[in-house]
């Protein structure tokens, strides 16, 4: 165990982080980018950015509350560390994020009344269900809910976003492209310490793939809400696209001329996907939510 | 950042915004981190200590590590019931700085030769010191912002403030590097403290009362603290008086009884 952590200290944080990716950026992308004026000046499409970009917001705030909390039950000191490294992570999400609110116009005094205006309930429920495990002190519920589920969601969330992003707002796609980076060593943190806690404590599966069975329902729910509000304005991107621009291809799909229910589909498909490898390798069986 | 911030020319909101920003403290920490590995130059060379010096400075850094833990444990905890996003964000930095703390004093036990540094740090500890910690972490289980940030942030925050600086300009290179990166973030820790704490009590004097009985209480934990590493470091003679009287001085610039 102490061999794999040593790759999660905070030495080796500082190199590949702040004195790696994020060197040189400002709030996550480069220096002077812009939000598109495409967006800024339709106010439909402005919603739907905002809307995009509460949830990310109400998302990275549950991950920095869960790895923060995780912190004092973790079992040995570098879990803490790693998890210290996880909870700056976390914290700069929400700060990038917050800051493409005030980007897109949203206003410092009216930021929580935003966040409230635009949440998912389902998202808010999701968090609900980590944060209860984080609560009762349970390292193992809690590190499997938080980098395991909520991040293998955020990551592939974040990797479709930054397909369709790449071409048309590259200031959103660069600040994507550095918290892709966290989310992928989140993950890895996640499958290699807990696989070991898994195996040495078996009576804990049941629990644990209960509440991956939960989130995973409020999850879906959360992708129908949004897929299905924003059906129209897909169609309306689509016929007022760049002819010139190229393909966003994520997972075989080219999000620029997918509808609404086939980038639905794609995403449910790569998370759920993502899930059942990943709970794989830590010795957990995926569970399909309830119907 | 491209643009350059004045601090002066900031509302005082967009002052704490500023300050309390992952972006502000990435910028801080490049300076004086950049080109070190685990707290240090690794060019530096280890200088030879005699086995009574080596058996001190394990034990100061034994506590070192116990203090550093601690504070890890309550920043993380107190971020759950941080009054705005801007102060969890702080503390978030706060997290990293003191994992990073922790990091490099338990790396600094293995290149003195401790091999298992949590054993050592068993036997060694301060009893104090584990005493102050357990306090700590009760009022940041009890979600007490005010206790928390006041024992977190000022009192001990202080307290290794002042001990750092006084081991930094009295010690081995390697030692002095590490201590005085901890000191610079420590630095940032307590104004931050110092800053919460102080336009509370502002619009809350009656909040002074409890604190003041909360530093009546701790202070003669930190005080051992002190008369342990003091000794144990050898500045019994110079230091001593030094250490205590930033300490107290610290406590007494916030308006509490030191």
């Amino acid at each position: 165990m102490a061999d794999f952590l040593s790759a999660f200290s905070i030495q080796s944080w500082l190199e590949s982080c702040p004195q790696g990716y994020l060197e040189e950026t400002e709030y996550g992308h480069l220096a002077g980018e812009k939000e598109p004026e495409s967006i800024l000046e339709n106010d439909d499409f402005l919603e739907e950015a905002t809307r995009t970009t509460v949830q990310l917001v109400v998302g990275e705030r549950a991950a920095l509350a869960a790895s923060s909390g995780l912190i004092n039950c973790a079992p040995d000191d570098p879990s803490k560390i790693f998890l210290a490294t996880q909870t700056l992570d976390e914290a700069r999400h929400v700060e990038i994020f917050t800051q493409r609110l005030y980007d897109l116009g949203v206003k410092k005094e009216d930021l929580e009344s935003t966040l409230a205006n635009f949440a998912n309930p389902n998202l808010v429920k999701f968090a609900e269900v980590l944060l209860e495990k984080v609560d009762k002190r349970d390292f193992v519920a809690g590190v499997v809910g938080q980098n395991i589920v909520l991040e293998g969601m955020a990551f592939s969330v974040f990797e479709m976003i930054h397909a369709s992003s790449k071409e048309i707002n590259p200031k959103f796609a660069h600040t994507l492209a550095g918290t892709i980076a966290d989310e992928r060593r989140h993950v890895g943190f996640g499958e290699n310490r807990i696989g070991s806690l898994i195996e040495a404590n078996p009576e804990r599966k049941s629990d644990i793939q209960k509440m991956q069975q939960e989130m995973t329902h409020h999850m879906l729910r959360t992708f129908s809400d949004s897929f299905q509000e924003n059906e129209a304005l897909v169609e309306d991107v689509h016929q007022n696209a760049d002819p010139d621009a190229g393909p966003a291809m994520y997972q075989g799909v080219d999000l620029a001329k997918a509808d609404s229910e086939e980038m639905q589909a794609v995403l449910t498909n790569t998370v759920l996907g993502e899930f059942k490898t990943r709970l794989a390798r830590i010795g957990l069986e995926y569970l399909p939510p309830a119907a | 950042m491209s643009d350059i911030v004045e601090p002066h020319d900031l509302s005082q909101e967009d002052f704490l915004a500023e300050v309390h920003s992952f972006q502000f403290w990435l910028e801080a920490v490049e300076g004086y981190l950049g080109g070190t590995s685990f707290g240090f130059d690794p060019g530096l060379s280890e200088q030879a200590f005699s086995d009574e010096e080596l058996n001190f400075l394990t034990t100061t850094l034994c506590n070192y590590c116990v203090a550093e833990q601690a504070a890890l444990e309550a920043s993380s905890g107190m971020i759950r019931f941080a009054p705005s996003p801007e102060a969890a964000i702080f503390l978030s930095t706060q997290v990293v700085d003191e994992g990073r703390h922790l990091e490099v004093f338990i790396h600094r036990l293995k290149t003195l030769g401790v091999e298992d540094p949590w054993r050592e740090i068993d036997s060694r500890v301060n009893r104090n010191l584990v005493r102050l910690r357990d306090r700590l972490l009760e009022y940041v289980d009890q979600k007490d912002w005010e206790a928390s940030v006041f024992v977190q942030n000022v009192i001990l925050e202080a307290m290794e403030f002042t001990v750092f600086q006084a081991h930094a300009a009295d010690t081995d290179p390697i030692t002095c590097a590490i201590l005085t990166g901890v000191v610079k973030d420590e630095r940032r820790h307590m104004g931050f403290g110092e800053n919460n704490l102080g336009r509370k009590l502002m619009h809350a004097p009656h909040a002074r009362t409890r604190l003041d009985q909360i530093a009546r209480e701790l202070n003669p934990l930190v005080m051992s603290t002190f008369n342990e590493i003091i000794e144990e470091l050898g500045l019994l003679e110079e230091g001593e008086p030094a250490i205590s009287t930033n300490y107290l001085a610290t406590i007494e610039r916030l308006g509490f009884t030191p």
